[in-house]
Formats: structure tokens, C-alpha cells, sequence
């Protein structure tokens, strides 16, 4: 017997609510054809196959959606789940695509200054933009290699404000976000970004990358920073953290428990170092207060909202 | 699409500007289509492939510069890394080590340093990557000097 599978129909459709809803997936139709040597008998049906494929950032949802996927797994991540609940009202996922941390962050920082309106930091953001790519080309970057991709950041940066006339509302924002073409864009240039702070100080990152891959720091930068796809380590959230000058906050939830003094949940804060450029152009103490968190589980990141 | 061709014209302007920078490497794009690129390479020198000029084929995707373009040898070549019929390269930076940072340019001096620095331990030529592994340098290197010979040099008379 033979069995041959056309594919004769792939569409998009959207999530049932029964698999979680807030994607898309793609449905492909088969024609199968049986073809029995026995009686020389054709037999034909047709087959669905769904395949999920996730927006690349989803909804946010309560937080005890997270605790409903724990919920016959480990008590130590069951009663953290239950700490971050005391400060966390919600949770974005991202698509886990290797990109999700810079994901992330895009939008995290967008959707603060939509929300903020925060001039002040737009215009310092955009100064240290200036500088990563003064640095990018001290490296010997040709500029025609990344001024694409720093134009769209800087282009959704200005939509993000408010009273222009190419201003963005939350929901357009949203679809920009999960928009590949320019959702990949805005993730490259953070590439770009990170891996010419990572450069411009190797000294200061090399014991840090040799630690994690016995490589040198150039090559480093052209294997897992550059490339997309490729995960985002502390190396690269404090490279990017510091290039940018956004203090970044990650909440670890593992299985780490720490003592008998009850549970809490590690986390790790990402101030910038103050660069000799701006520090003296501002230090107040609210620069250093994250306004971006990020729940890391083994292996990816969301975003978290606080309550 | 308009992005990728946006970027690929920048590239053709500095193709244009920096004709005479490396004279080992011809890039060409072609007349009528901005995503097809041929180019011409020298073998390094002090390798089987010196003398020879090889062509390479380019065929850019939509999504240039965030997915690498396809590159393949038209002429033919014995090299551990090169599949011999068809002419497909196998090489990081055209694969998961890609990133924007690359050129079109910058590709063809990576498979000139590929050229002169045969990876044996992933081989689409087997007999190619083969002969190296089992330490038989000489054998690789008149079979390989042979094809550049028959395939990448001007025939005499």
C-alpha cells in the first residue's frame, strides 16, 4: 500500500480559545491518497494538520495563568509564583524564538514611553543611540550594515510620543510588535547595539565571555550576539543595559531555593554604569529604579507587570 | 522587499565605489534583477586554487539582510566544504552564524578564507574531506589543483 499527502490549502487562522487563544496557527489541509496494490483501489480523505505558531508577543494575563502551569509541578516554583504575585499583577509571554529578551525589552521600553510620555527620556536614549553608533563605526562597521535598522528604532521611538502626526496608539504599538518586519528589525538593532558595547569594552567582558564559551570576544559577537535567533545571557542584558543607559530588572524563577527563612525569589538588577559621557548630565536616583521587569525561566523571558 | 532592496542598492553603490579596494573579488549585480548577483573570485594564493577565478551565484531572499543570501560555486571545485555537483557551500556565516552585519562583499572574502582553510570535519565532499582527515595532503591537493586547472583557469590555444 502507498500513501501520498498533498498538501492542497495552508491558511492562517486564529487561536481557538481552547488552545489558549491570543496566536494564530497555521492549518494545512492534506489530500491523502491510498492507493492498495491489492484490489487497485484508490481511497481518498482529507486530512488537517493545525500547527501552532505563537505571536511573537502575546496578551498579558493574570498571574495565576502562571500558576496554573505549575500547578502539579515543583512546590518551590508553586510558593515563588505566589511571591511575585504579591507584586506582580500580570504577565506578557514572548515568543520563544531565541529573541525573546530583546523582544522584551523593545517592548517593555516602547510601551513605557507610550505610556509615560517621557521626554526627557527619550532625548537621553536617543543620545546614547548616537553614541552606539559612533561606536559601531570606530569598530569599522560600514554605516549602509546598521543605519536601517537604528532609523526604525528610532522611527518607533518618536511614534511612540504622543501629538505628532505619525503618533502610535497601545494597539498599534502591539501590532508593530508582532509585525516581523519590524519587530525583527528593532531586535537587530539591539543586536547591533549590544554587541558594539560588548566590543568597545572587551577588556571588561572578556573574563565574563570566556567563562561561558572559550571564545575570543570578537568572536563571541559574531556567533551569539549578531546572529538572530541566538540567546541573550547576562553578558548580553548588561551590555545592553549599559549602551543604552535603561536600568533593566530580571526576576529568576528556578528551582533555586535558598533557606529555612521561607521562600523569595532571586533577582538581579541591571543598573547602567555610568558612562563618563553622561554622568554628569544626570544622576538622579529614579534613573536607577528599573521601569522594566523581566521574569526569566530557564531558558526565556517574559515581561512582568507590576500591581 | 523594500527594505532588502533598499539595502541591496546601498550595496551596489559601494560595490561601485570600492571596484578597485580588493582586487580579488568581482561582485556584479544583475541588470535586470537587484536579488541575482554574480561574482568572481581568485584563489588565495599558496593554496590548490591559486590561478584559478571562480563564479559564484547569488540569490537574495525577500527578507535580506536579516536572512543570509544563498551562494553557490558555478565553477566546479574540489573542496572539502563545497559540494561537488552542485556547487553548495557549507558555511556558518550563510547559515545560523548569519547576521546583518555581513555583506555581499564580506561573504566573498569568507569564502576565499574558507578556500584556504578547508573545514574536514564537515564535509559535503566527502572524498574531498576524506583525503584530508586521513592526513593524505598531497592527494588533496593535486586532485583539487586538478579541477582548478580543468574548471577555473583560461583554456590554452
Amino acid at each position: 500500500m502507498m500513501v501520498v499527502a498533498v498538501e492542497i490549502e495552508a491558511m492562517e487562522v486564529a487561536v481557538p480559545a481552547i488552545m489558549g487563544g491570543g496566536g494564530k496557527v497555521t492549518a494545512s489541509v492534506y489530500y491523502l491518497i491510498f492507493v492498495s496494490f491489492d484490489f487497485l483501489r484508490l481511497e481518498q480523505l482529507f486530512w488537517c494538520s493545525v500547527q501552532l505558531v505563537q505571536e511573537l508577543i502575546l496578551e498579558p494575563e493574570p498571574l495565576s495563568a502562571l500558576s496554573a502551569e505549575y500547578q502539579s509541578g515543583s512546590p518551590v516554583l508553586q510558593e515563588k509564583i505566589k511571591v511575585l504575585g504579591e507584586i506582580y499583577a500580570a504577565i506578557r509571554r514572548t515568543r520563544g524564538d531565541g529573541n525573546c529578551f530583546f523582544r522584551c525589552f523593545m517592548f517593555s521600553y516602547l510601551e513605557y514611553i507610550l505610556e509615560s510620555q517621557d521626554k526627557a527620556e527619550v532625548d537621553r536614549i536617543t543620545a546614547n543611540v548616537e553614541q552606539c553608533k559612533k561606536t559601531l563605526q570606530s569598530l569599522g562597521y560600514a554605516d549602509f550594515t546598521f543605519e536601517d535598522f537604528f532609523a526604525l528604532f528610532l522611527e518607533q521611538l518618536e511614534s511612540v510620543l504622543q501629538g505628532n502626526e505619525t503618533s502610535i496608539s497601545h494597539d498599534e504599538l502591539v501590532r508593530r510588535s508582532r509585525d516581523q518586519s519590524v519587530s525583527d528589525y528593532v531586535v537587530m538593532f539591539f543586536r547591533f547595539v549590544t554587541s558594539g558595547e560588548i566590543r568597545r569594552r572587551s577588556e571588561f567582558f572578556e573574563p565574563f565571555i570566556l567563562g561561558l564559551s572559550s571564545t575570543t570576544v570578537e568572536q563571541f559577537c559574531k556567533t551569539s550576539v549578531e546572529p538572530m535567533g541566538e540567546e541573550s545571557d547576562h553578558v548580553h542584558i548588561t551590555a545592553l543595559s549599559d549602551a543604552l543607559g535603561v536600568p533593566i530588572r530580571v526576576m529568576y524563577l528556578d528551582r533555586s531555593s535558598c533557606d529555612s527563612n521561607g521562600v523569595s525569589v532571586n533577582h538581579h538588577d541591571f543598573i547602567p554604569a555610568v558612562s563618563d559621557l553622561q554622568g554628569t548630565t544626570k544622576s538622579d536616583s529614579d534613573l536607577v529604579k528599573p521601569f522594566i521587569t523581566l521574569l526569566y525561566r530557564p531558558g526565556h523571558y517574559d515581561i512582568l507587570y507590576a500591581k | 522587499m523594500q527594505a532588502s532592496r533598499a539595502r541591496l542598492f546601498k550595496e551596489y553603490k559601494e560595490v561601485q565605489r570600492e571596484k578597485t579596494a580588493d582586487p580579488d573579488i568581482q561582485l556584479v549585480c544583475d541588470d535586470t534583477n537587484i536579488f541575482k548577483w554574480t561574482a568572481l573570485i581568485k584563489g588565495p594564493s599558496e593554496t590548490p586554487y591559486e590561478g584559478g577565478v571562480f563564479q559564484l551565484a547569488f540569490a537574495v531572499p525577500e527578507q535580506y539582510p536579516l536572512q543570509p543570501p544563498q551562494v553557490r560555486f558555478l565553477t566546479k571545485i574540489f573542496h572539502p566544504n563545497v559540494h561537488f555537483k552542485t556547487g553548495e557551500i557549507c558555511l556558518d556565516i550563510l547559515k545560523n552564524a548569519w547576521s546583518p552585519a555581513w555583506t555581499l562583499q564580506s561573504v566573498c572574502r569568507a569564502i576565499i578564507a574558507l578556500m584556504a582553510h578547508p573545514e574536514p570535519d564537515s564535509p559535503l565532499n566527502c572524498d574531498s574531506g576524506n583525503l584530508l582527515r586521513s592526513g593524505d595532503l598531497r592527494g588533496y591537493q593535486s586532485m583539487a589543483r586538478m579541477y582548478t586547472r580543468l574548471a577555473a583557469m583560461p583554456k590554452k590555444g
